[in-house]
């Protein structure tokens, strides 16, 4: 029998213990790189913003921008466009969307829901460039007939453009919302008597609603961050459409003012400052939309968590409630009302709301079972409109691009700017730039999860480090742009480099990575843990051998939607990496082609209908490559989540 | 949400009672953009274009714009003009690189590159290249306007290494193309050819990320004073046409005061232009 000294048993305690602290601290700092990274771009922003070439109120009120001739900076009719367009989106994708989501997690039978519902997520890997491709050739051209405009690049355009990007992600989320109401409600509501469409209408939506409003402001947080497809169909010009609702008037964002002329713009002069003006705006804007959406599903977990643990006395008693949700729809009613008058005139006014009031006194005399009918084939008709929606864009794209694919157009170099030759070149700088960013991202990204999942309890501190990812997240992808292009590119003088574009892609897919980690982290059980502590395994240990390999498959999943999201976008790297360029990157340092650029680039660049041929090629293939990530995702976490049991 | 589909509808009916004849649309490029810088100075006067002229970040994208929409006018490069757009004569003479070598068509400017100091290695023997007939038949290919002094290129001995040609999309054609030639001539990978825009092209080359910087403008204040030994070396011309729809029949000939009195809003509608 040996005995242990006292001070050997102290020593090697020392040592795991400060071996765990290193640990602990690396996995710290890579949680703080989100709140780290939001600082610093909005930091460097404001700095190439300085000195503003005019003063704030009218850089904010200025109606006329007119940065090079007449030095003119006002960026109010941006925001109004921004606003506007927007607005159209919104009223387009919230009704579809949230009638999609009850579909699948209300109405749709199990096998239906199985099919539809990756569908959709899928949709939301569609890069955005393709989209303005899509609008620019077809959707323009269709509104300017139909419409017998004199031309299709509208507010319009733009709208529905932005408003069936933001369809699957407001889907998705509400879907989630909607899933996450206890079960136990609807079947109360069913055993009180009432019939589906009352259970869903009176319970589910309401408890939902939450959620479903977080989705909502995440849709319009995208719509609001959106570039590349804006700036193909919305014709730029900075003008208020007059009168405000025209919605033929031809409208500019802030994103595709920074789309179109930060390339060109000369480093240093009072344009450039004035479009990190532009930047900073469009991130203060995104920020505010982000921290009420975070606010909101706070609150949905809180009550969530209530619920769950033991009532809390409400807030607010129901009666004044009712009253507050009494006035908010008077108000509504009455905008509604001004709105229509200054469209239509009092005539059409009195006739339309005649009307209204007639169909709501027979929607009152219905009964339930109609009423149920009615609103269930609502429902089903908005599912079939985005089904129908997103099968005209797929099948276009396929139909243009199937003809130009063949093992030469992917193998060969472009010659002649993309007319001939093929699209190696940016096919392969697509996977350096991306292969980059998700080496980057995935260490920082898992690792903060870790740091969050396993080394503290909810506090101020995770919040903070919550947030921040959140934030970023929710930061429009043209500001990581101008973010690369100030600090990488002059700050760091990398210059137009992979290596720009390989950071600057990685800190925008960094969230996503977070976020399906720590959701993988979280569902292994606590059990597990505890069984691992209890055999005298340390944190790390437990970390290493027992939480980390289950959560693999989920870790995995957030890795390759990442790598989806990086491969399709294009407006990060528009200033930081690209280059239409027909060779291979020889180091870090040097420039490199890539997909959705090269799309750019020949779908408005390059004259001649070669040209087009080929952007309908390049079109299909960066479809089907970022398509083909995020199913590959999506099949990971369905056989995960029906194989995994505890 | 039902409000705007109404307001969709109704602003549709009033948009189609218009009279026969075709409104006008204005098609020009971003405030960023070299060539519309020209346009300013050469054609507008330095005069205000009109609020809802419709901003494009590249030729490409205004000769797209034209193709598709019957009432719109725009202006692009030579190399741009097809059977798809119809070219405007201007004070009576058509766009066509002779008339520019001529003297006699009124909008064109030259195409740069730049250099950080004299040329020297690759990116010397790169601009001797183009400017040999060799290059400047490459010139003539993308439909820009060749310069006059020619003479072939011959290949000298010993080049080794790589540079990098970064710039404006403008002169990306021309430079990409004499590259594969280049590049063909000396069997090796010598130079690399990226687009940008203007601004990166001269901001690489003065800050030495690229030995040669294109630019379809003149330097700015600001950019002489940050980098103060840059080299212009013009690579040939390009003419400015301005296009129409080609089933516009209201106008063959504009004057260059009529083209700036469209592009002030003076005009609404091509029939009064008649």
């Amino acid at each position: 029998m040996t005995i242990k000294k006292k001070g050997d048993m102290i020593f090697t305690k020392s040592k795991r213990n400060r071996k765990e602290k290193v640990i602990k601290s690396i996995f710290f700092i890579a949680a703080i790189f989100g709140v780290v990274t939001i600082f610093s771009i909005l930091f460097f922003l404001l700095k190439e913003a300085y000195p503003l070439p005019t003063d704030l109120w009218s850089f904010l009120s200025g109606t006329k921008w007119s940065p090079t001739e007449s030095l003119l900076f006002g960026t109010y009719p941006l925001i109004v466009g921004t606003l506007l367009v927007t607005f159209g989106a919104m009223a387009l994708a919230i009704p579809l969307s949230i009638g999609g989501a009850l579909f699948i997690s209300e109405i749709a039978s199990s096998r239906v829901r199985s099919i539809i519902k990756p569908a959709i997520e899928l949709l939301a890997g569609i890069p955005s460039v393709v989209y303005g491709f899509f609008g620019l050739i077809l959707l323009t051209s269709w509104i300017k007939d139909f419409f017998g405009v004199p031309t299709g690049e509208t507010w319009l355009a733009g709208s529905i453009i932005l408003g069936i990007m933001a369809i699957p992600t407001i889907t998705t989320v509400a879907e989630d919302a909607l899933k996450a109401v206890p079960r136990e409600y609807k079947e109360g509501s069913l055993a009180m008597g009432a019939t589906r469409w009352q259970t869903i209408n009176k319970v589910v939506l309401p408890t939902a609603l939450s959620g479903i409003t977080a989705a909502i402001i995440l849709g319009i947080g995208r719509a609001v961050g959106e570039t590349m497809a804006i700036l193909m169909v919305c014709g730029n010009a900075a003008i208020i459409p007059s009168p405000l609702w025209n919605t033929f008037s031809p409208i500019r964002t802030l994103t595709s003012t920074l789309g179109i002329e930060t390339a060109e713009v000369p480093v240093g002069g009072p344009h450039y400052h004035a479009l990190f003006g532009v930047a900073v705006l469009l991130l203060l804007i995104t920020l505010i939309i982000n921290i009420s959406a975070v606010y909101l599903l706070g609150l949905l977990q809180k009550r969530h968590n209530a619920t769950k643990a033991k009532k809390k006395k409400p807030l607010l008693s129901i009666t004044l409630v009712l009253k507050i949700k009494k006035i908010l729809t008077s108000f509504v009613l009455l905008f509604l009302l001004l709105l229509l008058y200054l469209i239509t005139g009092l005539l059409m006014t009195g006739a339309l709301v005649v009307l209204g009031v007639l169909l709501w006194f027979m929607v009152k005399k219905l009964s339930q079972k109609s009423l149920q009918k009615i609103a269930f084939s609502t429902i089903g008709v908005s599912i079939i409109i985005i089904l129908i929606l997103l099968g005209i864009i797929l099948s276009y794209i396929f139909i243009n691009g199937t003809g130009m694919l063949s093992w030469e157009f992917l193998t060969e170099p472009p010659r002649s700017l993309g007319r001939a030759g093929g699209i190696s070149t940016a096919l392969i700088g697509t996977m350096y730039l991306v292969a980059g960013a998700i080496a980057i991202a995935l260490p920082i990204g898992v690792g903060a999860s870790i740091y969050l999942t396993e080394y503290t309890k909810e506090s101020i501190m995770t919040k903070i480090i919550r947030t921040g990812a959140d934030l970023l997240n929710g930061t429009p992808s043209i500001v990581f742009g101008l973010f690369g292009f100030a600090f990488f590119v002059l700050y760091l003088n990398f210059g137009f480099s992979l290596l720009a574009g390989q950071i600057t892609l990685a800190f925008m897919i960094i969230p996503t990575i977070l976020r399906t980690t720590e959701e993988a982290l979280r569902s292994v059980p606590q059990a597990i843990r505890e069984g691992s502590y209890a055999v005298g395994a340390t944190r790390w240990q437990t970390i290493r051998r027992v939480v980390l390999p289950p959560a693999a498959p989920g870790i995995i999943t957030g890795a390759i939607l990442g790598i989806g999201r990086a491969a399709g976008e294009t407006a990060p790297i528009m200033f930081t990496a690209v280059a239409f360029s027909s060779f291979f990157p020889s180091s870090f340092f040097e420039p490199v082609n890539a997909l959705p650029y090269h799309l750019f680039i020949i779908a408005t660049n390059v004259p001649g209908t070669a040209a087009r041929a080929a952007a309908g090629g390049t079109a299909l293939v960066l479809l089907l490559l970022v398509i083909g990530f995020y199913a590959i995702a999506i099949l990971i976490r369905n056989h995960y989540q029906k194989t995994m049991k505890w | 949400m039902t409000s705007l589909l109404i307001a969709v509808f109704f602003s549709g009916c009033v948009e189609t009672e218009t009279p026969e004849g075709l409104t006008i649309v204005v098609v020009g490029r971003d405030s960023a953009s070299g060539t519309r810088e020209f346009f300013w100075e050469h054609v507008m006067e330095k005069g205000d274009f009109i609020d809802n002229m419709l901003e494009k970040n590249s030729n490409g994208a205004v000769y797209q714009t034209v193709t598709s929409t019957e009432g719109a006018i725009g202006y692009v490069g030579l190399g741009y003009l097809d059977e798809n757009v119809k070219a405007v004569k201007i004070d009576g003479v058509m766009p066509t690189i002779a008339n520019v070598i001529a003297g006699t068509y009124p909008i064109s400017r030259s195409l740069n590159m730049y250099t950080n100091g004299e040329a020297t290695g690759i990116a010397e023997e790169f601009l001797k290249y183009l400017d040999s007939t060799q290059g400047q038949a490459i010139v003539i290919d993308e439909g820009f306007v060749p310069k006059t002094a020619i003479r072939p290129y011959m290949k000298v001995e010993g080049l080794t290494g790589s540079i990098t040609v970064v710039g404006s999309t403008t002169v990306l054609p021309v430079a990409q193309l004499a590259a594969e030639a280049f590049n063909e001539l000396y069997g090796a990978s010598l130079v690399a050819v990226s687009g940008g825009g203007s601004s990166v092209g001269v901001q690489s080359a003065g800050g030495g990320s690229a030995a040669i910087g294109m630019a379809s403008r003149e330097l700015k204040s600001s950019e002489i004073a940050n980098y103060p030994n840059l080299v212009k070396h013009i690579v040939c011309s390009d003419g400015i046409a301005v296009i129409v729809h080609p089933s516009n029949t209201y106008v063959e000939d504009l004057t260059v005061e009529e083209i700036k009195a469209i592009y002030e809003g003076a005009y609404t509608d091509w029939n009064e232009l008649n």
